[in-house]
Order: C-alpha cells, then sequence, then structure tokens
C-alpha cells in the first residue's frame, strides 16, 4: 500500500472513568472512501473529533501525509486539511447561505471588513456547481432541506482545501432522494481525488460508496475489511451484531 | 433593495411600532410632534440607546448582561469622584471606561470559566456593584464638578444635545462591526449555533468576552453621558436600565436565544423607548405608567416580532 494520506496510530481516548477509545490505529488511503462503522458508543464520533482537533487523544499518534501532526484546534487540523460535516450542527440556521460558507474564514477587507461580494458570489458559483440551483446566496439556511444542507456543508470543506473530509451521519436524517444526491456527491469528491471517512450506523447508505469499512466496538477496531472482501452489506451487519467473526470474512 | 440580510421583516416591525406610538402621541398631545419634544426623545434616546446597543450585541452572541444599570451607576459616580480629586476629565473618562470595560471582562470570565448563565452572573454582579455604591456614597447624590465634559457629551447645539450625536456615532459603529465586519459574522455564528461555529474554528469564548466588554463599555458611556447633563448622580440611578435596555433589544427584533438582531432595530427599541418616557409626560399621564407601558409594548412587539420572523 503505497503511504496513506491519514495514520493514526494506536489511539487511546478516556473521559473520566469512561474509556471511549483503546488503541485504535487506522489508515485512510488518498481518494479513498472508508466507511467507519459501529454501534452507538463505540468510539466513532470521539476518534472523528481526535482526527480534527476537537479532543486530544490520551496516547497515540496521528500521521497526516507521512508527516506527524499534533493537532491543538478544528482550525489546526483544517489548515493541514482535514475537516469534519456534521450531521446537524455544521450550519448556523439564521445565516444565509453565503455567510455560512465562510464561517471562519471570511474574506477580508481593510479593518477587518467581509468582503460580501465576493461571497455572495462565490457562493453562488458553489451552488451551482452543487446542483443546487433554486436557491439564492442570501436565502436562509432554515429554509433548506436536509440533504441541500449537508451538501452546502460538505462542498464548504472541500472548497477550503480539504484533502479528508469526516461525514458524521450525513444521511441520518434524510430522505431516500435526499440521500442519493449527498452519495452521488460524495462519489463526485472521490473521483477528485477527495478522501473521505463516512461515519454511519447504516451500512446501506455506505455500502455503495466505501471502498473498505472500519468497524468499532467499544472504542477498539475489530475490523477493517476491504470493498472487494465483503460481498454483501449484511454481511457487516452481522460483523457488527457479532454473528460473524471479521477473521471468517476473508479474500 | 436594502443592504441588511434577513432582517428587513425584524425591522419593520419596529419601525411600524416607532410609528404608531409616535401618532397615537401625537393625536393625544398637540406637543409631541414639535422640535422641542423630538430633542428631549433624542437625549433621552441616546443615553438608553447607548446602552441597549451594548446589550443587543450581548445578547446576538448569546448572552446577557443585567449589570448594565450598575455600571452605569457606578461609572457616573466614580467618574464625580475622580474629578472631584482631581484627575483632569478625560483622563478620568478614560479610567472610568477601563474599569466599565474590566467589569464587563469580569462578567465574561465568570460566565465562561464556571458555565453558570450569564443571566445569573450578571445578576450578582449587578447586585454586588449597587451594594458597593451605596456603601462609597452612604446613599447620598454625588455632584459633578468638572466643566469639560458636560460641554462634549450634552453641550446642546441649537434644539439638541450632543448627545445624539455620539448615539448615532455608536450606532454606525456597532453597525458596521456587527453587519459588515468578519468579527460580527462570529457574533452572529456563536449566539445561533456555537457548536457550528466551534466547529467553523471560530473562537467563541473570546468572541463572548469582547461582548461582554462592550456591553459595559456601552454601559459606562451611558453613564458618563447621563453625569455630564445632570452634573449630579443618584446612586439609584439606572435601576430599570437593564431590562429597559433588554425590553428595547427585543422591541428592535433581538432574539432571546441569541443570534438574531440587528443594530437599526436595537437603536428604534431605545428611541421607542425614549419616546413613550416623553410622550407619558406629555399627555399629563402620572410617571408611574412609565413602565406598564413600555411592558405592554415589549409583549406586543415579541408577538409581532415572532410573526414576523415565519416570513424571513
Amino acid at each position: 500500500m503505497p503511504e496513506p494520506l491519514l495514520y493514526a496510530k494506536d489511539i487511546h481516548k478516556s473521559f473520566g472513568p469512561v474509556a471511549a477509545l483503546r488503541g485504535v490505529t487506522m489508515a485512510v488511503g488518498r481518494g479513498e472512501v472508508v466507511g467507519l462503522l459501529g454501534d452507538n458508543g463505540a468510539g466513532k464520533s470521539t476518534l472523528a473529533k481526535i482526527l480534527v482537533g476537537l479532543y486530544r487523544p490520551d496516547r497515540g499518534e496521528l500521521y497526516f501525509e507521512g508527516r506527524r501532526v499534533n493537532f491543538r484546534s478544528p482550525r489546526d487540523a483544517r489548515m493541514h486539511g482535514i475537516e469534519i460535516v456534521y450531521q446537524d450542527l455544521a450550519l448556523v440556521e439564521d445565516l444565509p447561505i453565503y455567510r455560512n460558507l465562510f464561517l471562519g474564514r471570511e474574506p477580508r477587507r481593510a479593518l477587518g471588513m467581509l468582503d460580501i461580494e465576493a461571497m455572495k458570489r462565490e457562493a453562488e458559483k458553489l451552488l451551482r456547481e452543487i446542483g443546487i440551483n433554486v436557491r439564492r446566496p442570501d436565502d436562509i439556511v432554515r429554509r433548506l432541506s436536509g440533504g441541500e444542507r449537508q451538501a452546502i456543508a460538505i462542498a464548504r470543506a472541500v472548497k477550503f482545501g480539504a484533502k479528508l473530509v469526516i461525514l458524521d451521519e450525513p444521511t441520518a436524517a434524510l430522505s431516500v432522494k435526499e440521500t442519493e444526491f449527498v452519495l452521488d456527491y460524495i462519489g463526485r469528491l472521490r473521483d477528485r481525488g477527495i478522501s473521505v471517512i463516512f461515519i454511519t450506523h447504516n451500512i446501506f447508505h455506505v455500502y455503495a460508496v466505501a471502498d473498505r469499512f472500519v468497524i468499532l466496538e467499544h472504542g477498539s477496531k475489530i475490523a477493517d475489511l476491504e470493498k472487494r472482501c465483503v460481498e454483501r452489506p449484511e454481511t457487516i451487519v452481522d460483523i457488527i451484531a457479532q454473528r460473524l467473526r471479521p477473521d471468517q470474512v476473508g479474500c | 433593495m436594502l443592504p441588511f440580510f434577513l432582517l428587513r421583516y425584524r425591522e419593520f416591525g419596529v419601525l411600524i411600532s416607532v410609528l404608531a406610538i409616535a401618532g397615537a402621541f401625537s393625536a393625544l398631545s398637540p406637543r409631541f410632534a414639535t422640535l422641542d419634544t423630538a430633542s428631549s426623545v433624542l437625549t433621552i434616546t441616546a443615553e438608553v440607546g447607548v446602552v441597549t446597543i451594548g446589550v443587543a450585541f450581548l445578547m446576538i452572541a448569546g448572552e446577557f448582561d443585567l449589570s448594565v444599570g450598575s455600571v452605569f451607576a457606578v461609572s457616573g459616580t466614580l467618574l464625580a469622584y475622580l474629578v472631584a480629586m482631581g484627575v483632569p476629565e478625560y483622563a478620568a473618562a478614560a479610567l472610568v471606561l477601563s474599569a466599565a470595560a474590566a467589569i464587563g471582562l469580569a462578567n465574561g470570565l465568570i460566565t465562561i470559566r464556571t458555565g453558570i448563565p450569564s443571566f445569573i452572573v450578571t445578576l450578582g454582579m449587578a447586585l454586588f456593584l449597587r451594594g458597593l455604591l451605596y456603601a462609597a456614597t452612604g446613599g447620598f447624590p454625588v455632584s459633578y464638578k468638572g466643566e469639560v465634559l458636560p460641554v462634549v457629551f450634552a453641550e446642546r447645539v441649537g434644539d439638541f444635545r450632543v448627545s445624539g450625536i455620539w448615539f448615532l456615532a455608536v450606532a454606525i459603529l456597532f453597525y458596521f462591526l456587527l453587519h459588515r465586519s468578519v468579527f460580527g459574522n462570529w457574533v452572529y455564528a456563536t449566539g445561533g449555533n456555537r457548536h457550528a461555529a466551534k466547529a467553523m474554528g471560530v473562537e467563541i469564548e473570546r468572541v463572548k468576552l469582547v461582548a461582554f466588554m462592550l456591553s459595559a463599555l456601552m454601559a459606562g458611556l451611558g453613564g458618563i453621558m447621563y453625569v455630564s447633563r445632570f452634573k449630579i448622580v443618584e446612586p439609584v440611578v439606572g435601576l430599570d436600565l437593564p431590562l429597559e435596555a433588554i425590553a428595547a433589544a427585543v422591541i428592535g427584533g433581538c432574539s432571546l436565544m441569541g443570534g438574531i438582531g440587528s443594530i437599526i432595530g436595537a437603536a428604534l427599541g431605545a428611541a421607542l423607548v425614549g419616546m413613550t418616557r416623553v410622550g407619558l409626560v406629555l399627555v399629563g399621564a402620572p410617571a408611574y405608567w412609565y413602565i406598564t407601558f413600555i411592558g405592554i409594548i415589549l409583549i406586543i412587539a415579541a408577538i409581532i416580532n415572532t410573526r414576523l420572523s415565519r416570513y424571513a
């Protein structure tokens, strides 16, 4: 395997007496979509928050593009090119699209003033790129559908140079049609060489787009399978439900 | 098209209220629609308004400040004391504003470090400062001996007082800070969805700290404007001010939940408060009715704003 984009080695994290991660090691290749799976409380979100600098690991090492990294804040991680998109807390609902798109990275004029024209122009371009043609840059986010919000949040990450986008339950609250729209968009990102970690407990959503599946349980990795070794999504379900041991799956 | 985003309708609400109340007072008293009355209204609006703008800014960032009345009174009194001690007036004003900002910083630090709601922290600060003020003054008014600041902050220019210009300057400054600056975008995001803001790298603690400081700073400025006008300050001054300012901000379209509101709305809300105070006197209503009246307007305005926000 060529050098992975991201390599997380032996990551531990506890909250008081509760061990959320007990030594997880995983890698994400360039242009690879990895489905990060597991039940509630398996440690998926904690791992994601460590990868984007929201939490700091108690123990373990992170490598990004082959270099050891130590993220102190989400800003830090973002500067390296890792960005997370949350299911429902990605956007500020009462702000218009263009202000959300540039939140935290606003184009400036003199004296710390916003370059509102540039923001609106760019926002319009991005909306067209995603394929949302019915919205204007100054529409309030509250008026958008779940799929539109998700796509906008992902597009925002990529626009600002994310090489690895972490999606936290991106399809949990979406209708079937909206889910397809978002999955299609993720596929297009992979074609552009963007890596994606897709966190979900719905294997059926991630199966279509993922190249590999990493399964966590009680803070440990119990399986790391290439898509080609998994014939059907039901196999993953069986592993999570412990009806099947990971070593019984192979190729 | 108006240059303000999303506030188009919310400001429309307070504008209607302002016009309706101005119309009602004009119908009730022939002396309301005069230059003289406009001057009185602007004078009161200016003092309440600078405080309201600070409070509104903080509310949009998602926090409250109930200590603005005490900061207002402490600032006026401290200024009078310092000048009486022989401190040059500008230096005294600078010291007072620094002290006010420091109180805001304390409010902010306590709120952020402990996680106690700012409603409680600033209520405690309000009581603490008010008690200090009573103790320091023995409950007696303190008179202001300086002659420079009354000119700078309260001199009459024609029919109007110069405080109106200060109010306008503060409103314009805050307008640009909130609606046009990068920091303003962070303020909205912090109040609207702090998780999203934080995830996008906005340092929400710092944003809130600055907003707390600005709120206290504006209360301090209001206190300086007040003592410049009356040249005397009673230790009970500004007891109703925190609720007046919050009421004016809400009338102007600010949400109690944060993330929504505007400077123009807050300024109009303050104008409505000023108009009501002067108008009730003109129509011969006993002074006690003022707060009652503000209460009614507040509830009506809140209902209108909630209705309007559905169309925003």
